[in-house]
């Protein structure tokens, strides 16, 4: 009795918290499912078509660019968005002075929202009197065509991303840097290493974990890029911006054909998971 | 587990005195060794790495946002010169209060502002309860729901978005700000840092109330509460900035224009007006997260950490 | 012990459910008998227009206190007609009664069920029988009737007179071949840095739409006849493509900023700085109005060599959902707003009185039926501007034959903005090779939705 007493308190305390995450987070997940095999305009009942959402998305003419897109976005994000924080924070870490002011500016456009960062820079890509230009003209550099070119498009998207994304992982891994026991690093300098072998035998051994669950994250963050592209270059020029996320709002929104949507949806969630299960292993192995 | 008072190394070595090089105040030992920091060229470097980031990350950081302000005061012509002039000639407070009403900011900071709190408010009460009962009440299949919850962190957000939609409209939720405060409130995170909190709480604690006659609300009002308000402080930080950060899902749920938050009003109206208006409206929006920023930076940082795996 | 634990948490959700359930807003009830009927209306002009929004907002009061019972509530959201809140809102039953449609548009709307059988309610337009019968069929399938005709233009070649004269180029006779249009914009861009000749779209389906515009006027298609296979890898689409690539990195006269979206353009038309661009008559009324763009500077002229002209337009549709009493008043307001010559829309009196350029052509819904001819006499008679300006313009769409949008526009449209794109973005664009690519995938596109 009191068991049951005490199942029926626990369970009043979280019914809220499961209604929001049946309606909202659970169910969502089996929809996607159900939605890609339905025609559905939400207007009109829907419809069962087997795998022709799968077909139809396949043979949208951006979907092999959107996935190569996504890709190349991610391998680029990966190394500006994954690589520069971690050099940062190192270097960060061994400054004695102005610490605090330089935590707080690098933090600082991950309070900006979004869009401000966004619309900010689609100002600074103008290639007329936006700064860029100007600082490359001031600088007598030739200018940049940014946005408006199919070869430089992707990589100013993730300039972006990265100024507004960065604090996070920087100041995440400064304080994994500050967790680093100081006597492995006596050890390492007693045996002789210099510091980049020191960098190699003790820091990124140490903090192993963070950089792993981080990459992770990161990938994963990457991999839904949309804002940006919905900003700052509506997919164009040639196509060279279509991200897999920005192509699932399209088959939503703009053909109004959610089904199509959600077999995209699936497919990338299909895509992320085998990622993960793989992420997952490795860490696995390596803990062994 | 977050360094505390890194900032003070910098004020602590001011205070050695004397006409030799003061030596480099070291709290804690990083891969340059303080043997060669202290040494003639090690010196050396470290001041001219030092300058260089900081003028480096106040180019990358600070002048951004400089020149939005300053872009936000110049006319239409002058935003438009090449090459741009540093400072407005002629600084006019007008783009913003033009910005104002072309975009209709006061109603879109209102909105913004009532959907964060509220967002806040549910997300607070749902999320504390359900980190309570998991942690604390131990109901059957306990640890079953806390894994799924769990488990919507490794699904991403976008990948959900149309399903998540379509159930909002079926919900009758659009331009309903509850069809941003359910999803909201799921939110694993929120509520795996809290249980784990919760869960380092002493039991005698909650057995001492329990002897006194308190019930579980009683309890988690008077006894857990209390004594978790750091966590409540990180969690509730975070909510409120995600939320007023928050565009894709408002941007599909709040169609009608006078139910917008900022950030949709934004991207809808910066097409039509100048850049320097736009500006003005970025200026503004800016602002109230700077403002957070500032006051609650503390926090912030350390929320930032508390989630992550030890390193 | 384990069964009840089951039982509960179904009863917590359903509990939960309900309480959801309950906070549900009821539709509104369209009952209190035919007197009070609460009908929205989209297109209310932004904020952004605050002289255009204060116009609407007297035509609402002036419609409510004709129509007593009747309460009209005004949508202001922009561009009106958005594909991406379409669907959406009207599935989430925040559609208003009243709502337009482009032309682009019509086909999927009315085979969707999206749009309501307004047949018995055509009554209701006093005028209905003088709007463009070639337009009323658009909106006519099997029979039943969808739609208000209620803007209708052919393209031509919107230019800013001011720069014309800048640039020493006479405003009184605009540019009537290619070559010309070329000089043209040369001279204008020559006029120093950040002015552009000849403005182009290149994205968000606005680039493909545009491409058709030109397409259309060379004489090309963008499908065969019979729909089924893309027809533009033709001359007459690589003349459009050489042209730009050619205007753009041989003449250097277009500027280097790629134009997404039809707001981009027409902020840069409202600039000042933009000597041409393809449009309708109601680009200039835009500009003027949304974009602050000053009255006397723009001016319409016949599309360049024209051998035919994409028309376009829109049209106002009812909700689906809308009661009878709905969507008769829908109807009333549609007649009282847009269709009565002195009123509303058409009080140009007022449009002269609040800056806007009256003496545009910029509406042939009418044609030349009594009604249009009576419009016309009224905007002449109120014109801000000079009419002789926009006289070519109007010749030129007397001759040349009008033709419709392609059917699956906006996914052609998607397809056609990476050529597009393609020239404007890479000098070293092969306009063979792009258009042979969106052919292909054009020609994928057709086969796929069969």
């Amino acid at each position: 009795m009191r068991i049951l007493r005490r199942n029926l308190t626990a369970y009043g305390f979280l019914c809220v918290a499961l209604f929001c995450f049946t309606v909202f987070a659970w169910y969502p997940m089996v929809r996607e499912f159900v939605l890609s095999f339905q025609r559905t305009d939400l207007i009109n009942p829907p419809e069962w078509v087997g795998l022709d959402n799968f077909k139809a998305a396949v043979a949208d003419p951006a979907f092999g660019e959107a996935w190569l897109n996504t890709l190349e976005f991610t391998a680029l994000a990966l190394l500006c968005g994954y690589a520069v924080p971690f050099v940062v924070a190192l270097v960060l870490n061994e400054l004695r002075h102005a610490r605090a002011y330089l935590r707080f500016v690098v933090y600082l456009p991950v309070m900006l929202p979004p869009i401000v960062a966004v619309l900010l820079f689609r100002w600074f890509y103008d290639p007329g009197p936006g700064l860029f230009n100007q600082i490359l003209d001031f600088l007598h550099l030739p200018p940049l065509a940014w946005l408006d070119s199919s070869s430089t498009a992707l990589i100013s998207l993730v300039i972006v991303s990265t100024w507004m994304n960065m604090g996070s992982a920087t100041l995440i891994y400064l304080a994994a840097l500050q967790n680093i026991p100081p006597e492995l690093y006596e050890a390492a300098e007693l045996d002789g290493a210099g510091i980049f072998k020191r960098i190699r035998h003790v820091t990124i051994p140490q903090t192993r974990l963070i950089l792993l669950l981080m990459l992770m994250l990161q990938i994963v963050a990457t991999m839904q890029v949309f804002i940006e592209p919905y900003m700052l270059t509506g997919g164009g020029p040639e196509n060279a911006t279509v991200s897999v996320v920005y192509l699932m709002y399209q088959f939503a929104f703009s053909q109004m054909n959610y089904g199509q949507a959600g077999a995209l949806g699936m497919m990338l969630m299909l895509a992320l998971l085998v990622f993960a299960a793989f992420q997952l292993r490795t860490t696995r192995e390596d803990q062994a | 587990m977050i360094a505390v008072g890194a900032g003070t190394a910098g004020r602590k070595s001011r205070r050695a005195a004397g006409r030799r090089p003061k030596p480099m105040q070291v709290q804690f030992r990083t891969i340059v060794s303080p043997h060669q920091l202290n040494s003639r060229w090690g010196r050396r470097i470290y001041w001219l790495v030092l300058v260089s980031v900081v003028l480096l990350f106040t180019l990358a950081f600070v002048f951004p946002l400089y020149w939005m302000v300053t872009g936000a005061m110049k006319t239409p012509d002058e935003i438009a010169e090449m090459p741009p002039t540093p400072v407005p000639q002629d600084p006019t407070l007008d783009n913003f209060a033009e910005a104002w009403d072309l975009f209709d900011l006061g109603t879109l900071l209102v909105n913004t502002a009532y959907y964060a709190f509220g967002a806040w408010l549910f997300s607070m009460v749902v999320d504390v309860s359900a980190a309570y009962a998991l942690s604390k009440l131990r109901p059957m299949f306990g640890n079953v729901i806390l894994g799924a919850m769990l488990a919507t962190l490794m699904i991403p957000p976008m990948v959900i978005l149309i399903p998540l939609y379509v159930t909002i409209v079926d919900l009758g939720l659009l331009n309903n700000p509850w069809g941003l405060w359910f999803p909201a409130a799921a939110n694993g995170f929120n509520i795996f840092l809290l249980k784990r909190f919760f869960d380092s709480i002493p039991r005698e604690l909650i057995e001492a109330a329990q002897i006194d006659g308190a019930g579980p609300v009683r309890t988690l009002w008077s006894v857990v509460l209390p004594v978790s308000r750091p966590i409540l402080g990180v969690v509730s930080i975070f909510t409120i900035v995600t939320a007023f950060k928050d565009f894709v899902l408002p941007l599909l749920v709040m169609t009608d224009s006078e139910k917008m938050p900022i950030s949709v009003g934004l991207s809808q109206t910066a097409g039509a007006v100048t850049q320097n208006q736009v500006m003005g409206g970025l200026v503004i929006a800016g602002i109230p997260m700077i403002i957070v920023f500032f006051v609650f930076q503390r926090h912030i940082m350390a929320g930032l950490t508390a989630g992550s795996i030890k390193g | 012990m384990r069964r009840s634990t089951g039982l509960l948490l179904v009863t917590a959700l359903g509990l939960s459910a309900t309480a959801c359930g309950s906070g549900e807003s009821p539709q509104p009830a369209a009952s209190g008998g035919a007197a009070n009927v609460s009908i929205t209306v989209a297109c209310q002009p932004a904020k952004t227009a605050p002289n255009d929004r204060k116009a609407w907002d007297e035509d609402v009061a002036a419609f409510m206190k004709a129509h007593p019972g009747v309460t009209v509530k005004s949508t202001d959201q922009q561009p009106c007609f958005d594909p991406k809140t379409f669907g959406p809102k009207l599935a989430g039953g925040q559609m208003e009664t009243v709502f337009v449609v482009p032309m682009t548009n019509y086909d999927d709307v009315i085979a969707q069920g999206q749009a309501l059988d307004i047949t018995q309610y055509t009554g209701s337009v006093k005028n209905w029988n003088d709007l463009r019968a070639d337009h009323r069929e658009l909106l006519t399938k099997d029979g039943k009737v969808y739609g208000v005709p209620n803007v209708h233009y052919s393209v031509g070649l919107v230019y800013n007179r001011a720069l014309f004269t800048k640039a020493g180029l006479d405003p009184n006779t605009p540019p009537k071949t290619w070559a010309e249009v070329r000089e043209a914009a040369k001279k204008i861009a020559g006029l120093g840095a950040g002015y552009v000749g000849y403005g182009e779209y290149s994205g968000g389906n606005t680039g493909g739409w545009h491409f058709t515009q030109a397409l259309y006027g060379r004489g090309g298609s963008v499908l065969t006849d019979d729909g089924k296979k893309a027809a533009f890898n033709s001359p007459e689409g690589k003349a459009v493509l050489q042209t730009l690539h050619d205007m753009r990195w041989v003449d250097n006269s277009m500027g280097s900023k790629l134009l997404v979206g039809w707001e981009s353009l027409m902020m840069a038309m409202g600039s000042g700085k933009v000597g041409m661009m393809l449009g309708a008559p109601d680009v200039v009324t835009d500009v003027v109005t949304k974009f602050k763009g000053n009255v006397d500077d723009y001016g319409i002229t016949g599309f360049p060599e024209a051998k035919a002209s994409l028309s376009g337009g829109e049209a106002y549709m009812i909700n689906p959902k809308a009661t009878p009493e709905q969507a008769k008043a829908g109807m009333e307001w549609i007649d009282f707003r847009f269709n009565t010559v002195g009123k509303g829309r058409f009080d140009f009196a007022r449009g002269k009185a609040i800056g806007n350029p009256v003496g545009v052509p910029d509406n042939a819904v009418y044609g030349d039926s009594p009604t249009g001819k009576a419009l016309q006499e009224e905007r002449v008679k109120n014109a801000s501007l000079p009419v002789e300006n926009y006289q070519t313009y109007v010749d030129a769409a007397a001759i040349v034959p009008p033709k419709a949008e392609p059917p699956h526009a906006q996914e052609l449209y998607a397809i056609l903005d990476v050529p597009m794109s393609g020239v404007l973005s890479r000098k070293d664009a092969s306009v063979d090779e792009l258009l042979a690519n969106a052919e292909t995938k054009a020609n994928a596109m057709l086969a796929a939705k069969g």
